[in-house]
This record gives structure tokens, C-alpha cells and sequence, in this order.
């Protein structure tokens, strides 16, 4: 679904991407875990085609398209979602005004009819519930005075009505409580199928305690160093990175 | 400035001594000023070209609503309704509320009559705006409401000054006059429209005594081609609260002056206005706070999107006088320039003689923000739409903030449709 | 800084009040056109520049003073300021600095500013004009073998006639404001630089002004021309002796700044400000201004601590592609001062792109106002600015304004203006204090913190006096 060649990708000069290499297939969960300013979330943005990210080599496909040549709105309606790691806010729009328009625009863009408002309200309330976040938020401005927990499941709920083949959570565990944390993961299993796959940026093992990846990898220094199945998260949780240091990264 | 009032402006309708001596004033006043040119500092931007023109009186209209183009906003509550200046009873609702005395001039009984020629040009300051003297001249009615002490009046009060199409040299006068007692509170909203040419002199007076809380609207959805040199003027006595918001849509040369004077300790004021501007429409909103004493606290932002070959205009003032320690003043306006033709000119002032005090303000001329364009984007919204909703996100953050529901109701879908943004969505019952 | 130097700076009055006893040859008071016609020909001026001066001299009777600023003070009588004075002892102009009269030398060194070049600042040349003349300029070998011409404007009249009637007036046209068409009309000297192409000026160039003379007014003239690809840093200081009255200086400055040029211009401001009754004083009204072409840079950097009313605009013209225009300014007001200062800096070009850093300290009673203009003009594509002024008040009795107009024609550029203002808190008082500061070092020690910003783009030796004088200017406005 996914295979991504030897990317290399640069932020302000800055080389970020040095040779990224990765192959998701449909129905998979893959883990990235690395430190710190490794290159995660860059990897992330250059997928969804943020400006200011330039690929400098290298080359990826999605669904037998080549994603780089694609509009940011192209890719999602290929059904590629990110969800962020720093949402942005989005004032004077609301939630709902946001959720309608998107999900409009990528079911024409499928040719599939757009849901009637009732419907639509509906479906929107379902995924509010599913996430646990109060309906008042389809009211407020995008984001908007969110804390971080509830700009994670907002995340979490856009991800649900638009319904993506490809998912990738940039580190949505991270600040949520541990039953938010639950709220997450079951919301993820309940999304998991054979045609949509995952791709789950985390420090935390815990998380993959409760959504089992299929696979593990390290990402360091814009490369993917190791991977593994899920017990290299164990390992990595235990031994920290350092231990990955002295053979494998040159 | 004489040659610009036609003799047919002279108050000829009889009127009781108080109101004649204020024309008489006003008429020596804008007879002895000159028309400002563009090297007044305060005019800098704005060509009163428009305007070099006699001026006649406007006529009387009896026209149906729908035949004027006036579609009444349905805020509830005491709407009263004015045709070219003229008041019309038809189109008017008065709602009883005890908590209220609303009146014209011409009907106000002896003691109304004597508050109105106690209040009526007290915080207008002298002869420092022409405008305000020609309103002065040719003031014939005008409307008092009076908000009794103590009370509250349940529902928004209405003025709807609409102006049917008339040759451009005709001038309608309006005047409001608002007198918050003591601890009262209300909501007034203020609509001009219009259709094609027209020129108005709106001047809007508010007296907040101590503890009063007033919210103001002043709403401008006039046609592209009005005139309008207006001014609203407000005076707030100890821990008076104002809200007073401002919206502005089209009009060939819109000069909207706001003056905003702190006169009591713990006053507070929030002051919201935006301006959406196309075609060759031009804008020029002149706002001064003046922090007289201390303890006063101003919030102020206005936000403009300018296209076409539009131009708007905001001067922002704030004025801390000696001694007003313990000021918070703060001011924001920023601006979208949507086209290569389009001008925005912006200046935030401060001018501060007490060293105690907050003052901040910002101001920028700029583009939508990309990180909110992408994070549209990702969600699969083009990047024409995701512009669409982002510019109508901008203005309606200040519509959001606005405390009166159906006013905001009353805004949003006018926004979306000059927008152009398919908003499918009530927002109203989502939470439902 | 050697210790003397330091312990001039903290001294507790205007350090650089002394007068000195020179004979000079000073033009009685009064401005007609012979006036103009005396100057031209005590400097030998081709006939040029007479007419030049003359135009300007028409164009300045039919213009009145500006009144827009935020600054009161009485009118200036133009006839009562004598518009030329000369040390006697340069009628024959010196051949080296050993010619040059010991007790200019000698007011120099009080200065702080030694001319003897051993002694000089380490690698800064200085060209040193002392009321209407250039007394001398120093290491112009050294800069000679760099191609660097740096010398008065009176000279450079002389000797590179070409290069300065090219470029005389063509960033600041004589018509261009009431002060300017006077210096146009009037001015004595000034320094003149060229940096050819491609050459990185060798050393800080540097000029000290200082009027000596009673009723003299000071009208200096400075063209600095940046040719294709070169760099210079030039410094600028002015002092002058306390006097009752009132004194005029009105300079022009005009710098070009040829493509991928970069001028770095700074300015220490020290004119006599007054004193604490608001007594005598400079009267600072001067127009600069730089011109960028494609992909040049200009940097104004200016602490202004004198002078009883400043009035003054470092501005940039981004002409060409990619220019910058960068304005960082300290102005501290005390006791009666006051400064209505900022810039304009004018976006023609794509993504041209401008920062203004302004630190506005008023103290005392007095009243320190930010005028800035940004412009993007409808062909500057992509133009940015960045705008950020600070006002900080010390005491309750001073005054501080903040005057940023924009104006924008084009959709592509970005304008960002921020402006606060602050007091120095009892807070921080009391935390200084109680670390064992007097108030007076905390409040000089907050107010350098406040203008760490535009310090650090000044030199290292400029930087260390500005700090300097902020706390000597500051004398007294804590209670
Ligand atoms: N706009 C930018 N300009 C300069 N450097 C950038 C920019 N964006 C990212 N970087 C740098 O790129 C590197 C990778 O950043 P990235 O956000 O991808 O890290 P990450 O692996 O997601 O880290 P974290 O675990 O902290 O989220 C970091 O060093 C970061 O500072
Ligand atoms: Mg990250």
C-alpha cells in the first residue's frame, strides 16, 4: 500500500530525511519509535506534503500512486490521514463547519453522495461519543482552546468520519491519561481491517500494549537503523536507545 | 463650509427651543470649518471627493418593506424602523418593557425632553468633527432610550436606518442617543442599509452611568454604492461596562469615527469591529480610547479582509492621560489584502503619560496562516475552499465573541454566503 | 576602555559639556545668499555645486518647518545661527595630524576620541569634524591600499568631484523636507566614503561630530557609496559644550548601497541635551537615508541619549530585489528631552525585507515618541517586515507614544507590528536591591537588559559607551 524508497527529504536546508526505507502493506500496523528529533514526525509531514519540506531523493507510493506528485487534498482523498502531533487551531471555524466540509469534499472526491446534514450531524455525534469528547466541542473553533488530550481525540475523531485506508498517528498517545489512552486504542482496533493500515508514531510501549503492532521500527537520524516485531518495543523499553547505539548506527 | 448646505436643509419643521438653539450651533459650527483634506492627519487616507457636492434633504418614502430591499433582522424585541430619516410606523414593533423609556425626540414628553437637551451632544467633543455639527444642523428627530436605573431591559432594542435609493446629494441624519442609568443593562443593535446611492450622517451618543453594561452593535450591511460619515461616541462613568461591536460591509466611502472616553474608575470597554471590502469600496474606521482616569480597561480588535480594488483605513488610538495608573489597554488589528490592487493603511496609536499601565498593541497586513491552510488540506478540503473557510474563520471569530445569540445567528450565514462558504451545517444544533 | 575613558563615561554630569578656547573664524549670524556664496567659495567649490546649494536655498524660503512631530519647542530663528565656523589655525588646512592645532587634539582626547593613530581605536578610522570642518581624518593610507576613499566632503568635492555630484541629493533630494533643503543650502562638511567593488572596508570607519562654537549651527553633510559587492561598518558620535542656548544641527545623511552592498551604519547621539530645567540644548533635526539595490543590505543602528529635541528618521529605500533594510534604535529621554525618532522603511522591491527593533526609555518629564512608516508598494512581492517597539517608563511624569503607520498595496507581503510598553516594576527594583544594587545601578542595569536587543549590534566599543551613557543619562530619575 505504502513503500517508501531511500527518502531523503530536507527542512530549511536542514537534512532531516537521510535514506528512509519502508513497506506497509494493506492491513498492517507498523510502530516507529526513535528519539527525539529523529525525524518522525518530518516523515509525518513529507507524507501529507507540508510546504516547506523538500525531497531531495528518493521516492514514494501509495495505492500505486506516486505520492509526491500529489496536492496535499490529493493525498487525503486517496485516503492518506494524519493525525498531528500538534494539531493547529482554527478560530471562528467551528468544529462541525471543519468536519462537514472535509468529509464533503473527500467523499465527492470518491464519488460517493454527500451525507444530508441530519445524517452527517448524526454520524458526527457517534464519533464525538466514540472518542469521548463532549458534543459541545462540534461547536467550538477547531481546536480552539483545546487541552492537549482533547485536540488528540479530535484527531481521533476526524479519522473516524473520514474513514482513510492509510493512518498515521503521530504520537496521539502522548499526553493522555490512561483511560483516554484506552479511548485511543480502542477507537484504532475498532478502525483496524484488512484494507486499512496504521502507521503509529510513539515513545511508549504502553501503547503498543493495547494496539499490537504487526511490526517495529527505530527511526534515528532520519534512517530506519532496526526492525522488529513488537518485542523490540519491549527491548527498546528496557535498554533505551543507547543500546542500539554501538553497532547499528555508523 | 456654508456653500455645501442647500437651504433646504434648514430645519424648517418646528422644533422646541432646546433642539432649535442645537441646530443653530451646529450650523455656525460646520459653517466655520473647512471640509478636511487628506493633509489632516486624521484624514490622511480618506478623499471626501465623494462629498463636494450640496447636499438636499432626503425625502420621505411609504414604499413596502420588500420594495425597499429591507429585510428586518429578527433579533426580537423593540424594533423601530426609520425610511430615509423618517420614521416608520408600520415597519416599527414596540414591545412594552418597564425597564426602558424609548422615544423619539419629537414625541419625548417634558422630562425626557429635558434629559435629551441635558445629554444629547455631551461627549461629543465640540467642534472637533465637522460631521457631528452638520448632524447637529439639520438634526430634525432622533431617538432617546433611556434605560431606568437599576433595570434591565429583557430584550435587544433595534434601530434600523435604511435609506431607499436617492439621487447622491441627499443627506439623511440620524441620531441615537442611549442613557444607561445607574446599574441598568441592555442591548441595542444599530442596522443601516440601503439601497444604491445614498449619504448618511449617523452620530450615536451612549452615557454609561456607574455599574451600567451596555451592548452595542453597530451594523453597517449598506449597499456598495453609500456614503456614510458616521460617529459613535460614548462616555463611561465608574465600573460601566461597554461592549460595542462594529461591522462594516461595502460603501463607496464609509468614515466610521469611534471615540470611547474612560470617565470612571473601572470602566471597562471591549471594542470588536471587521470590515469585508470589495469592488472600489473604501473603509475608515478613526478609533480613540481615552483612559482619563485610572483603573480602566480596553480590549479592542478590529479585522479587516480587502480585495479587489477596495481600500480600508484603521487608526487605532489609545490615549492614557496623566495619572491613569493601573491602565490595561490593548489593541489588535490585523488585516487580510486579498488582491494586487487592494490597500490597507493601519495605525496603531498609543500615546501614554502614566507609567503604571499595560498598554500593548499589534498590528499586521498579512496572508492566512499556512499551517492552517495544510492542516485543511490534509483533511482533504482544497486549497480554494480551505481560503474560503479560513477568511470566513477570521471575521467570525469576532461574530463568536459577540454575547447576543441571534445577532450572531443573524451574522453568521450573511458571512458565509459573502464568503461564499458552503456551510451546510447549523451550527446552532450540533450540540443538540 | 581604559579606566579614564570609564570613569568619564559614569561621571555624574554631561561629560562632554567643556567648551574650548580656539580662535575661530565664525561667519556673523544671518542666512541670505551671500551667506551661501561665502561658504562656497571658502571651500572653493566648483560652480556646480554653488547653483546646487542655491536651488536648495529657493526651495527651503518657500517651505515651512514640520509641525507633525511630537515635540514643543519655541521657533527657530534662521538668521540668528551662524551657518559657518572654522578653527582659526585651519586656514591652512594641516598636511598631517602633527600640523593640527594641540588643543583640538587636546578636546579630542577629553573626548575620548584620541587622533593620534597609535592610539587610536584598534583598526577604526576617524575623521573628526569640529563645528564646520573636517580637523582630520586618520589611517587614510592604510584604507588608500584597499581602494577606500574616506575623507571630508569638502574635499571629496575636490578630488572626486565625479562620484559625489552623481550621488549628492539622489537619496535625499534637497526639496525633500524643511531641514533637508536647508543643509542643502548650507552645509559645511562631513565625511565622504567610497568602497569600490567588491571590497570589504578593512577597518570601522568612523566620524565624530562636535560643535564648539556659541550660535553656530551644524550642518553636516555625510554621502558613504557602497559600490557592487562591498561592506563597510561606519560609526558616528556627536557631542557638544553646555550652552544656554539653543543649538541648530541639521544634518543629511545619504547612503548608497549598490547591488549586494552592505552598509552598516551607527550612531552614538550625545548632543547636549539641556539641563534639568530644560535649558539650552541641541535642537537634532536630520534626515538619513539609504538606498538598496538589488540583494544590498542596510543596517541602522542608533543610541540616542542627547539633545533637547530630536527629530530624526533613519530610513531605508528597498529599491532593488531581495534587499534588507534593518533600524535598531535605543532613544532615552530624560529631564525636559524630547525625541520623536523611527524610520520609514519603503518595500519597492521582491521579497525585500525589513526589521525595525525600537526601545523607546522615557524618564523624567519628558516625552519620547516612535514614528515609523512601513510601505509595501504594490511591485514589492513577497515583502516582509517585523516590527517590534518597546516603551519603557521610568517615573511618572514622562510621556511615551507610539506612531507606526502601514501602508500596504500588495497581497503577498507580510506586515507585523507589535508595540508594548512597560515600567520598570518594584519587583525588580527590589530584587536588585535586595542582591545589594543601589536603585539607581538596578534601573540602569534593567534598562540595559531592556535595550540588550539593539546593543548587540552595535561594535564592541560603541556597545560598552552606549551602556555608558544610558547610565549617566539616566542621572537623577530615580528618586
Ligand atoms: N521548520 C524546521 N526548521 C528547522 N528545523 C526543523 C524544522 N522542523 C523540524 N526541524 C528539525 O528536524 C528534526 C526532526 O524533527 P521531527 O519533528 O521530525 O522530530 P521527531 O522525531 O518527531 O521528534 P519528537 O520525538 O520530539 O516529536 C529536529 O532536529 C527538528 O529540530
Ligand atoms: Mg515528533
Amino acid at each position: 500500500m505504502l513503500s517508501i524508497k531511500d527518502l531523503h527529504a530536507e527542512v530549511e536546508g536542514k537534512n532531516i530525511l537521510k535514506g528512509l526505507n519502508l513497506e506497509i502493506r494493506e492491513g498492517e500496523v507498523h510502530a516507529i519509535m526513535g528519539p527525539n528529533g529523529s525525524g518522525k514526525s518530518t516523515l509525518g509531514h513529507v507524507l501529507s506534503g507540508r510546504p516547506g519540506y523538500e525531497i531531495t531523493q528518493g521516492s514514494v507510493e501509495f495505492l500505486g500512486k506516486d505520492l509526491l506528485e500529489l496536492d496535499t487534498e490529493e493525498r487525503a482523498h486517496l485516503g492518506l490521514f494524519l493525525a498531528f502531533q500538534y494539531p493547529v487551531e482554527i478560530p471562528g471555524v467551528s468544529n462541525m463547519e471543519f468536519l462537514k466540509a472535509s468529509v464533503d469534499a473527500v467523499r465527492e472526491s470518491q464519488g460517493a453522495s454527500a451525507y444530508d446534514t441530519v445524517g452527517f450531524m448524526r454520524r458526527a455525534r457517534e464519533a464525538c461519543t466514540a472518542v469521548d469528547l463532549d458534543q459541545a466541542f462540534l461547536k467550538r473553533g477547531v481546536n480552539e482552546g483545546f487541552s492537549g488530550g482533547e485536540k488528540k481525540r479530535n484527531e481521533l475523531m476526524q479519522m473516524m468520519l473520514l474513514e482513510p485506508r492509510l493512518c498515521i498517528l503521530d504520537e496521539t498517545d502522548s499526553g493522555l491519561d490512561i483511560d483516554a489512552l484506552q479511548v485511543v486504542a480502542s477507537g484504532v482496533n475498532a478502525m483496524r481491517s484488512e484494507s486499512r493500515s496504521f502507521l503509529l508514531v510513539t515513545h511508549y510501549q504502553r501503547l503498543l500494549d493495547y494496539i499490537e503492532p504487526d511490526f517495529v521500527h527505530v527511526l534515528a537520524d532520519g534512517r530506519i537503523i532496526r526492525s522488529g516485531d513488537k518485542s523490540l518495543a519491549l527491548e527498546l523499553e528496557a535498554k533505551g536507545y543507547s543500546w542500539l547505539d554501538d553497532g547499528e548506527v555508523a | 463650509m456654508a456653500d455645501l448646505l442647500t437651504p433646504q436643509l434648514n430645519a424648517e419643521t418646528p422644533a422646541p427651543d432646546w433642539l432649535q438653539a442645537r441646530r443653530l450651533a451646529g450650523r455656525a459650527a460646520w459653517e466655520s470649518s473647512e471640509l478636511p483634506t487628506r493633509k489632516t492627519e486624521a484624514w490622511k487616507y480618506t478623499s471626501l471627493f465623494a462629498l463636494q457636492q450640496p447636499f438636499m434633504a432626503a425625502r420621505e418614502s411609504a414604499e413596502s418593506a420588500e420594495e425597499l430591499g429591507l429585510e428586518l433582522p429578527q433579533l426580537a424585541g423593540s424594533r423601530l424602523v426609520f425610511v430615509n430619516g423618517f420614521w416608520r410606523e408600520d415597519l416599527s414593533e414596540i414591545e412594552p418593557d418597564a425597564a426602558i423609556e424609548l422615544v423619539r425626540f419629537s414625541e419625548a414628553d417634558q422630562s425626557q425632553a429635558a434629559l435629551i437637551a441635558q445629554h444629547l451632544g455631551s461627549v461629543v467633543p465640540g467642534n472637533k468633527h465637522p460631521f457631528s455639527a452638520l448632524n447637529d444642523a439639520v438634526l430634525a428627530d432622533g431617538v432617546f432610550l433611556r434605560i431606568l436605573k437599576g433595570s434591565k431591559a429583557a430584550r435587544p432594542v433595534q434601530l434600523v436606518w435604511h435609506n431607499s435609493p436617492q439621487v447622491d446629494a441627499a443627506i439623511n441624519s440620524q441620531r441615537l442617543l442611549v442613557l444607561a442609568e445607574q446599574h441598568s443593562e441592555a442591548t441595542v443593535v444599530e442596522h443601516f442599509s440601503g439601497q444604491g446611492h445614498s449619504f448618511t450622517n449617523g452620530l450615536t451618543e451612549l452615557i454609561l452611568a456607574a455599574g451600567a453594561t451596555l451592548s452595542h452593535s453597530r451594523l453597517h450591511l449598506e449597499s456598495a454604492e453609500a456614503l456614510h460619515v458616521g460617529g459613535l461616541h460614548a462616555a463611561l462613568e465608574r465600573d460601566a461596562t461597554l461592549n460595542s461591536f462594529h461591522v462594516a460591509f461595502g460603501g463607496k466611502l464609509k468614515r466610521i469615527d469611534i471615540v470611547i472616553n474612560h470617565l470612571g474608575q473601572g470602566a471597562h470597554c471591549q471594542l470588536d469591529g471587521m470590515y469585508l471590502l470589495r469592488g472600489q469600496e473604501h473603509v475608515d474606521y478613526h478609533t480613540c480610547i481615552e483612559h482619563a482616569v485610572p483603573h480602566c480597561t480596553t480590549d479592542e480588535t478590529f479585522r479587516g479582509i480587502v480585495g479587489d480594488k477596495a481600500s480600508a483605513v484603521f487608526n487605532g488610538r489609545i490615549h492614557i492621560h496623566p495619572d491613569a495608573q493601573k491602565t490595561r489597554a490593548e489593541l489588535s488589528n490585523k488585516n487580510l489584502l486579498t488582491s494586487a490592487t487592494a490597500e490597507v493603511n493601519t495605525k496603531p496609536e498609543l500615546e501614554i503619560y502614566a507609567d503604571d499601565v499595560q498598554c500593548a498593541h499589534g498590528a499586521t497586513v498579512a496572508q492566512l496562516d499556512e499551517s492552517m491552510l495544510h492542516y485543511l488540506r490534509t483533511r482533504g478540503i482544497p486549497a480554494d475552499e480551505a481560503l474560503v473557510l479560513l477568511s470566513y474563520g477570521f471575521i467570525n471569530a469576532l461574530v463568536e465573541k459577540q454575547r447576543l445569540e441571534s445577532l450572531r445567528d443573524y451574522l453568521k450565514p450573511r458571512l458565509a454566503d459573502y464568503f461564499g462558504a458552503a456551510l451546510a451545517v447549523d451550527s446552532d444544533d450540533a450540540g443538540g | 576602555m581604559s579606566q579614564e575613558q570609564i570613569d568619564r563615561a559614569i561621571a555624574k554630569d554631561y561629560a562632554a559639556g567643556f567648551t574650548t578656547d580656539i580662535e575661530s573664524d565664525t561667519l556673523p549670524p544671518g542666512l541670505t545668499e551671500d551667506t551661501i556664496r561665502f561658504i562656497s567659495a571658502k571651500k572653493n567649490e566648483p560652480e556646480w555645486l554653488l547653483e546646487w546649494r542655491l536651488g536648495a536655498f529657493q526651495v527651503w524660503r518657500e517651505m515651512v518647518g514640520p509641525d507633525w512631530a511630537h515635540v514643543d519647542y519655541p521657533e527657530v530663528d534662521f538668521q540668528s545661527i551662524s551657518y559657518y565656523s572654522q578653527p582659526k589655525s585651519m586656514e591652512d588646512r594641516p598636511k598631517s595630524l602633527d600640523e593640527v592645532d594641540p588643543e583640538l587634539l587636546a578636546t579630542y582626547e577629553k573626548l575620548g576620541i584620541p587622533l593620534h593613530e597609535q592610539e587610536a581605536l584598534a583598526g577604526v578610522a576617524v575623521d573628526v569634524v569640529f563645528d564646520s570642518v573636517s580637523v582630520a581624518t586618520t589611517f587614510r593610507e592604510k584604507l588608500a591600499e584597499a581602494g577606500v576613499l574616506f575623507c571630508s566632503i569638502s574635499e571629496a568635492v575636490q578630488q572626486y568631484p565625479d562620484l559625489v555630484r552623481k550621488h549628492l541629493g539622489s537619496v535625499v533630494p534637497r526639496k525633500d523636507n524643511f531641514y533637508a533643503a536647508l543643509n542643502s543650502a548650507v552645509f559645511s562638511d562631513g565625511s565622504f566614503v567610497y568602497i569600490p567593488k567588491g571590497v570589504r572596508c578593512p577597518m570601522e570607519l568612523s566620524t565624530y561630530f562636535r560643535i564648539n562654537e556659541a550660535n553656530t549651527g551644524q550642518f553636516e553633510r555625510t554621502l558613504i557609496i557602497a559600490d557592487e559587492g562591498s561592506h563597510v561598518s561606519y560609526l558616528e558620535g556627536c557631542t557638544a559644550p553646555m550652552r544656554d542656548e539653543n543649538q541648530l544641527h541639521a544634518a543629511v545623511v545619504e547612503l548608497v548601497a549598490l547591488d549586494d552592498a552592505e552598509i552598516k551604519y551607527s550612531t552614538v547621539q550625545n548632543w547636549y541635551p539641556g539641563d534639568a530645567e530644560g535649558k539650552g540644548g541641541i535642537y537634532n533635526f536630520v534626515t538619513k537615508r539609504g538606498l538598496a539595490h538589488t540583494n544590498a543590505k542596510i543596517s541602522w543602528t542608533q543610541v540616542e541619549t542627547g539633545s533637547a529635541v530630536t527629530w530624526k528618521y533613519p530610513s531605508c529605500i528597498l529599491r532593488g530585489d531581495n534587499s534588507v533594510g534593518e533600524f535598531y534604535s535605543v532613544a532615552l529621554t530624560n529631564n525636559l528631552q524630547q525625541a520623536d525618532t523611527g524610520t520609514k522603511m519603503i518595500h519597492l522591491g521582491k521579497n525585500t525585507r525589513s526589521t525595525i527593533i525600537s526601545k523607546g526609555i522615557s524618564a523624567g518629564k519628558s516625552s519620547n515618541a516612535y514614528r515609523g512608516l512601513v510601505r509595501v508598494g504594490p511591485t514589492a512581492k513577497g515583502a516582509r517586515n517585523y516590527t517590534q517597539c518597546d516603551s519603557l517608563l521610568i517615573g511618572d511624569q514622562c510621556a511615551a507614544h507610539t506612531f507606526p503607520y502601514i501602508e500596504s498595496k500588495n497581497p503577498t507581503g507580510i506586515i507585523e507590528h507589535e508595540a508594548t510598553t512597560s515600567k520598570v516594576s518594584d519587583d525588580q527594583l527590589y530584587l536588585c536591591q535586595q542582591r545589594g544594587l543601589d536603585p539607581e545601578k538596578a534601573v540602569s542595569m534593567i534598562v540595559n537588559g531592556f535595550c540588550k536587543e539593539v546593543f548587540k549590534e552595535l561594535p564592541m566599543e560603541f556597545a560598552v559607551e552606549a551602556g555608558k551613557l544610558l547610565e549617566v543619562s539616566l542621572e537623577g530619575s530615580v528618586g
